[in-house]
């Protein structure tokens, strides 16, 4: 059985008198492509959030290797080798595709404020390394021609892209994928779907939730579908698809 | 004067002076909670308050109530003036384009004010006199129970405009959710034009209301609309109880460090409580946790 | 255009500015102007590290004048009460701000909002009042004197010439040091909390920590600009530290563009020397202030400096289009 990278345990968020997340246990394993599917409003973003350290819980709790998580702040849970990307897109629409990538090996490389402003020697070397690193991850998702270019002028889909890549460069664990393929026509969300499979090969577990079914179904391993924040039906993707709580959730009552 | 008659004469001053701080930091919640911008130019409606009632006294020969009331309704419509040329222009108004923008307004009123009225502090005489009255071995100047007085009917009657008043209900509606409001029908930018006429009225009041115990001068605002401000943050920026409480608390332990410490540091006593406040409980003796954190 | 990308190098950049910073006591030989430019000088090291603050946090504060302060007074009372040799006064200024300016960061800017506005604000008019307060120590309100002529190591400095050369040093020194941490690893992280918190913090950036990192450094600038002041005039006294120099310092960098380096020193000098030219004005000093500060927010609110250089760019761009109307540009 491969080990669990990151639970939650009767995880509940609510924002007032709505339960956007109740009583939620999810498990995600290492190595496997897992997905979160639901409706609209099933609280899929506000399980990102709550796992990544941007929301607290309202109870309940999250594990990363065992090790309860929701009281860290979300640089905390980064450095613990989990990270995500945003379903409305959070690119540093200023900075070029390159440094967008640099920033998200933040974690992974080294160089504080004294360091940095004398210029020292490891610093030089260090900043070296960190382009050729993020020059190698653009290469990988087929983003190196733009890498001088503002990461705000590129079109919409390799923008989702980049957000993937800049996420590489944190070499997370578990990396969170919110909607990747929102707004992508066919052919890039096919491009998507082998981006995805290369990234598993390459020993990262991810967790994706998507609204696209043939995307779910064609990579994931394991599904989840969660409805009005409660899990209502867990398993394989032929499993799910075929499960009667799921097509009611989706189509409602017959 | 026994030590017991000298802390009650401190707290009696304090109390004054604490009101007026109060007030004027309802003026900068008013705004606030209409807005979420911090208004930096409060402080100069209490002074346009003052000057433009010296100026109805003065030029148009009216009986002080008279200036007074016309004085509230000019600083009232300089308000909206104010809003509509320097802060509804902004294209993208992030906090700290406001934040800048508020600052460049207040100096500029000050400059000007220098510039007309001159740097010479000047009188409005007191509502009732000066005989002091004698209460328990210290003194209340009459001027004292007229802030007082003036400060809690202007609170009371906020509260009801604010709650039982269909304006008033609108007000808070649209700050709360402004798009909500906006599908009921209320003039969401109508209602910040009326936030920033009512503060500037509640700021003038203010001015007016201390002017015979503290002069007019064409800087005045200065201290006072940072102190008013303190109040607001010490007692929950944008919380209408907890101005109350923060303005009087300030002015109390200011007027007692100033008779107890040394006069000197007098100012500092306001900063340094908002210091700690910001340090320990930034949102305030009553506000809500809104100090979410990064 | 391979020679303009070569320009904007800012190491490039640097190095001209330097030959035009050497070159100009070539020029200008009036001891008088000459004291300007290092009073401009003085500023821009302190805007430089307000600048940082303003363009990268997004976070303003408005009591920059009580580390400007602190710099001048530490080593003032040191040096005119102790005979503290100026060296040895900026050894103990630098660690004290840092410290202050790191318990005033900590708790405020961990928290959203413009707390640090009210903080810097509160604590700037807490220190001014020690000044005037703290009469034995300080002097009060009409200041103190006998600081110690600048003295490194032997040397003396006491003409403006000399003034100029020593404080052009330390703001180039500074602006070197500055354009290091823009172009690093701390720079990129700066920027990306500025475009997207939200994001930086889920890649491991510690938000706090480089918030509160670059508020001391700011603090530092300007208690390094105190200790040269207060070395160079010999005499310091409260009113040079006031809420409205402040104010004024947020004005320099607003007008020179936020996050701009070199608009911090176009900011500063502007704001410096237009005294100069408006003394008649004194009086219309604070209106003045007032009506750019207004202006520049509502047309340019990303600071004049920006601002023309946009306008640069759209009478360029717009210029190539009547001239060449088919030229292509670089297609997405």
């Amino acid at each position: 059985m491969t080990t669990v990278l990151m639970e939650t345990r009767s995880l509940c968020r609510y924002f007032g008198g709505v339960q956007a997340i109740h009583e939620l246990d999810l498990e995600v394993r290492a190595g496997l492509i897992q997905s979160v599917i639901g409706p609209n409003g099933a609280g899929k973003t506000t399980l990102f959030n709550v796992v990544s350290g941007i929301l607290p819980p309202t109870s309940g709790e999250v594990f990363i290797d065992s090790a309860p998580i929701s009281d860290l702040a979300p640089h905390r849970i980064a450095a613990r080798g989990v990270t995500r990307t945003f379903q409305n897109l959070q690119l540093f629409s200023d900075m070029t595709v390159l440094e967008n990538v640099m920033v998200g090996m933040h974690l992974n490389s080294r160089g504080g404020f004294i360091a940095s402003a004398f210029k020292l020697p490891h610093v030089w070397k260090e900043e070296q390394r960190i382009r050729s690193v993020s020059m190698d991850i653009l290469q990988f998702t087929g983003l190196e021609k733009h890498a001088s270019r503002v990461a705000g002028s590129l079109p919409f889909g390799r923008q989702r892209v980049l957000e993937i890549a800049r996420a590489l460069g944190a070499e997370p664990r578990l990396l969170m994928l919110d909607e990747p393929a929102a707004g992508l026509n066919n052919r890039e969300t096919s491009d998507l779907s082998e981006l995805i499979g290369r990234i598993r090969d390459r020993g990262i577990t991810i967790l994706l939730v998507e609204h696209d079914m043939d995307l779910v179904m064609n990579i994931s391993d394991h599904v989840t579908v969660i409805d009005q924040g409660r899990k209502i039906a867990e398993g394989e993707p032929d499993q799910v698809r075929n499960d009667e709580k799921v097509l009611k959730a989706y189509l409602g009552e017959e | 004067m026994t030590f017991e008659q000298q802390v009650l004469q401190f707290v009696i001053t304090g109390i004054t002076v604490g009101s007026t701080y109060a007030l004027i930091g309802i003026g900068f919640n008013i705004i606030y909670n209409a807005t979420d911008i911090i208004n930096f130019a409060q402080g100069e409606f209490v002074m346009l308050g003052g000057m433009f009632t010296i100026f109805g006294m003065n030029v148009l020969h009216l009986p002080v109530p008279f200036a007074a009331l016309l004085a509230v309704v000019m600083v009232a419509v300089f308000g909206l003036l104010m809003y509509l040329s320097a802060i509804r222009p902004i294209k993208s108004p992030t906090p700290i384009t406001l934040i800048i923008i508020t600052i460049g307004a207040s100096i500029s009123i000050r400059g000007a004010s220098s510039l007309i009225w001159g740097k010479e502090a000047r009188r409005i005489p007191a509502f009732s006199g000066n005989e002091p009255i004698p209460f328990f071995g210290a003194v209340i100047q009459p001027q004292s129970l007229w802030i007082i007085g003036v400060v809690f009917t202007i609170v009371l009657i906020l509260r009801q405009f604010f709650s039982r008043t269909l304006t008033g209900k609108a007000m808070v509606a649209a700050a709360f959710q402004p798009r909500a409001a906006r599908l009921v029908g209320i003039d969401t930018s109508y209602m910040v034009l009326l936030s920033f006429a009512l503060s500037g009225a509640v700021g003038a009041v203010a001015g007016i209301v201390i002017a015979p115990i503290s002069l007019v001068t064409y800087d005045m605002g200065v201290m006072l609309g940072l102190k008013g401000f303190c109040a607001a943050i010490v007692g929950g920026l944008g919380h209408p109880f907890g101005v109350i409480m923060g303005g009087i608390s300030l002015g109390v332990l200011e007027s007692l460090g100033a008779g107890f410490i040394s006069s000197g540091y007098k100012d500092a006593i306001a900063f340094i409580i908002l210091l700690l406040m910001l340090f320990f409980r930034p949102q305030g003796i009553l506000g809500k946790g809104r100090g979410n954190r990064v | 255009m391979k020679v303009l990308s070569w320009l904007k190098n800012p190491y490039m950049g640097f190095v001209l500015f330097t030959l035009l910073v050497l070159g100009i006591p070539l020029v200008v030989t009036n001891q008088y102007y000459l004291g300007v430019l290092v009073i401009i000088a003085i500023h821009s090291i302190i805007v430089l590290g307000l600048d940082l603050l303003m363009g990268y946090t997004g976070q303003i504060s408005l009591g920059h004048a009580s580390f400007y302060g602190l710099g001048a007074y530490i080593t003032g009372v040191l040096s005119a009460h102790w005979q503290w040799p100026p060296l040895a006064g900026l050894a103990v200024t630098l660690p004290v701000v840092a410290i202050i300016a790191w318990l005033i960061g900590m708790p405020t800017l961990k928290l959203h909002g413009h707390y640090l506005a009210m903080a810097t604000l509160g604590f700037g008019i807490i220190v001014f009042i020690f000044f005037n307060e703290l009469g034995p120590l300080t002097g009060g309100p009409s200041g103190l004197t006998g600081i110690e002529a600048m003295n490194l190591f032997g040397v003396t400095f006491d003409t403006d010439r000399e003034w100029y050369f020593l404080s052009a040093i330390f703001l180039l020194a500074v602006l070197l040091l500055s354009i290091n941490v823009v172009r690093s690893r701390v720079g990129r992280a700066l920027r990306a909390i500025h475009g997207s918190e939200v994001a930086s913090g889920v890649l491991g950036v510690n938000i706090a920590r480089y918030k509160v990192g670059i508020f001391v450094l700011s603090a530092l600038y300007a208690a390094l600009a105190g200790w040269l002041y207060a070395h160079y005039i010999t005499f310091i006294s409260p009113s040079s530290f006031t809420f409205m120099f402040s104010v004024k310092l947020v004005t320099m960098v607003v007008i020179g563009s936020l996050g701009s380096l070199w608009g911090a020193i176009f900011g500063a000098a502007l704001l410096t020397s237009m005294p100069e030219f408006l003394y008649v004005f004194h009086n219309y000093e604070t209106l003045v202030f007032g009506l750019i500060l207004i202006v520049v927010m509502i047309f340019m609110p990303m600071g004049l400096l920006r601002g023309i250089e946009d306008l640069i760019a759209w009478s360029w761009h717009t210029a190539r289009e009547v001239f060449n109307p088919d030229s292509s540009e670089e297609l997405s």
